[in-house]
């Protein structure tokens, strides 16, 4: 196990770098980072001349005391743009080790405390989202299982491919207007006062992501569950007479969840991007709507920022749940 | 290996439904998506309304004989609109999905057949490429580029890459170790015979279904990315634009329509396209057929 756990630790560490990298590099090789920063003026092409003394600077730039080649040179320095882009990775990465994501160039905050107070609303929105896709999918799973074949296995496996043919923002669409414009049941967008407001005004939303996570759960533990329930040791408690819902409950459960504590690390992606989108349509000031807004204005260091906490916190999460599952299942560690 | 009971054999067995025809829903499904295909080929010469004139009728009505659909807040003509938003939907599914399979099938191929080195460097390709969420690392490409119709066309087709290559390569690694490749090696075969002639036909068919099941998911994506303001620029129509269009707090309270008809017309062709892309896995999985 050891040996098992070091070797993962060795992978994740590689991937860790990979994703970091993938995402510093795509923001920094395409597109001009030069040109976020300071505005069109970085687009100027007669510095060379001006500093051989040949042409007068000019003064275009949003700072008028300073010529646009000096706002170059400095943006250039701070941003340490002269640098290969591999140079620049490492020492970014020394800044992220102790905790400096940088500062975003639109209010000059730094992007670790946008971060921080953005963060929590999107995890609560995935959290509940969460609960709710177990809380239905567990139950309808083991229903379905139960009376396989029958009328309710039909209804809940039709109500499930309908439910994961529909995209996430589909269903947010339509959830909005039927319960927050037509009936007005719950409110439309987050309201930030209490605790209870908030988990209020976040239901929907929730109900929205969970759903079409509850559908894939609960296609994944029906058919675990009918995997276990031809298991010797299954017929062997039938034919002690033990009751069925003992049988369900007690003995097949645990083993079916085996696929689903893995799917659960896979569908974390998936959460996350759909808490991106669905963070917009319910007006949640979440670190989603943060990166949307950031990408229009061209604020790279909190693009960056917010998408490589996300990156991270996804492997991590999936580093997790591979070393659980390799704890619940033996069989893991030795293939 | 058939001798395992795979779980979809027993969901078919329980269900009592080992079909071995495709089934007329399957048909139903094809002929929907050749439908709205056609359509969206076709849509230029189609006798329907401009998409981008306004006030084609009364602004935000809701479906008439005039404007089948409804109209808009500008009054543009909802089911035009439509028809014409499948053409860009379809093109950067069907762009993205061809450019995923091609790509991440041939890198799977390779990675599966030489094992080796060669493996282990696309296999940690893969591995990182999934570490992102999927929309994330969407935003991520689209966000520094242009975003015209080849450029989400192509991020779609990079979040293709992994998963396909990594269907490829399993389906290599198994094929790869069969009597008929062993055969044509040992007649004397080059590798690049044996990859394009006997391992190719086989790993293209489970391929098949998760390309149409691709198509469905980059469709979606498009979608997504339009919410996050990031789908094709400018006046291009796409089915994510127009039901981001008709979102809008406004026209979704009273004019539900304007966003229902394009999330309609996208719920039943990804439907169409999971459905049909089931019904071929299953048609084509072999081990079912052993069992």
């Amino acid at each position: 196990m050891t040996q098992f756990v070091a070797r993962r630790v060795l992978q994740l560490m590689l991937v860790l770098l990979a994703v970091t990298f993938l995402a510093f590099s795509s923001l920094h090789l395409l597109g001009n980072p030069l040109v976020n920063i300071i505005g069109v003026v970085a687009e100027i092409d007669y510095c060379d001349d001006v500093a051989a003394g040949l042409r007068e600077d000019s003064h275009s730039g949003a700072n008028i005391a300073k010529g646009d080649c000096e706002l170059i040179a400095e943006a250039k320095a701070e941003y340490r743009l002269d640098e290969p882009v591999v140079k620049r990775y490492v020492l970014w990465l020394g800044d992220i080790a102790q905790g400096d994501l940088g500062r975003s160039f639109q209010n000059d905050l730094p992007v670790s405390d946008i971060v921080r107070q953005k963060m929590p609303k999107s995890l609560l929105l995935m959290v509940m989202a969460e609960i709710i896709a177990l809380v239905v999918a567990i139950p309808m799973g083991i229903w379905a299982a139960y009376r396989a074949g029958r009328r309710i296995d039909r209804v809940t496996s039709i109500a499930s491919f309908g439910l994961l043919s529909i995209p996430n923002f589909a269903l947010g669409v339509i959830l909005l207007q039927v319960f927050a414009f037509r009936w007005q049941l719950l409110p439309a967008s987050f309201d930030d006062t209490s605790v209870f407001t908030r988990l209020h005004s976040l239901l929907l939303p929730a109900t929205t992501l969970g759903v079409g996570i509850a559908a894939t759960y609960q296609r994944l533990l029906r058919t675990d569950l009918l995997t276990t329930l031809q298991e010797d040791f299954v017929h062997m408690a039938r034919a002690k007479g033990m009751p069925d819902r003992h049988i369900m409950l007690r003995h097949s459960l645990r083993p079916s969840m085996f696929s689903l504590i893995t799917v659960f690390g896979i569908n974390t992606g998936a959460l996350i991007g759909g808490s991106l989108v669905i963070e917009r349509i319910y007006s949640i000031p979440g670190i989603g709507s943060e990166i949307v807004t950031a990408v229009v204005r061209d604020d790279f260091p909190v693009v960056l920022g917010a998408v490589v906490v996300i990156a991270v916190g996804f492997v991590l999460i999936n580093f997790v749940v591979d070393l659980l599952y390799s704890w619940l299942d033996p069989r893991v560690r030795v293939s | 290996m058939s001798a395992t009971i795979t779980p979809d054999a027993i969901d078919d067995e329980v269900a009592g439904a080992v079909q071995k025809t495709l089934g007329i829903a399957f048909w139903v499904a094809i002929a929907w998506i050749v439908i709205i295909s056609l359509a969206a080929l076709l849509a230029p010469v189609l006798p329907i309304k401009d998409p981008h004139a306004i006030a084609t009728g009364p602004p935000r009505v809701g479906p008439s004989m005039d404007n089948l659909f409804g109209t808009d807040a500008l009054g543009r003509d909802v089911f035009s609109r439509t028809i014409w938003g499948a053409r860009i939907s379809l093109a950067v599914g069907f762009l993205g999905i061809f450019l995923g399979v091609v790509v991440g099938g041939a890198l799977g191929i390779v990675a599966g057949y030489f094992k080796g080195k060669i493996d282990q460097v696309v296999s940690f390709g893969f591995f990182t490429l999934l570490s992102f969420p999927a929309l994330v690392l969407a935003l991520l490409i689209t966000a520094s580029l242009n975003r015209s119709l080849l450029t989400v066309a192509m991020t779609l087709g990079i979040l293709g890459i992994a998963p396909i290559g990594r269907l490829a390569r399993a389906s290599t690694l198994v094929f790869a170790e069969r009597e008929f490749v062993q055969a044509s090696r040992v007649i004397g075969a080059k590798n690049g015979r044996i990859i394009i002639r006997e391992l190719l036909p086989n790993v293209l068919i489970p391929m098949g279904a998760l390309t149409l099941l691709g198509m469905g998911i980059s469709i979606v994506a498009e979608g997504s990315l339009a919410f996050l303001g990031l789908s094709v620029e400018g006046e291009a129509i796409s089915w994510g634009k127009s039901i981001v269009d008709g979102s809008q707090t406004r026209d979704l309270d009273n004019n539900p329509h304007v966003a229902m008809f394009p999330i309609f017309a996208m719920f039943l062709t990804v439907m169409a396209l999971n459905f049909a892309g089931d019904r071929i896995r299953e048609y084509t999985d072999v081990k079912e057929t052993a069992f």
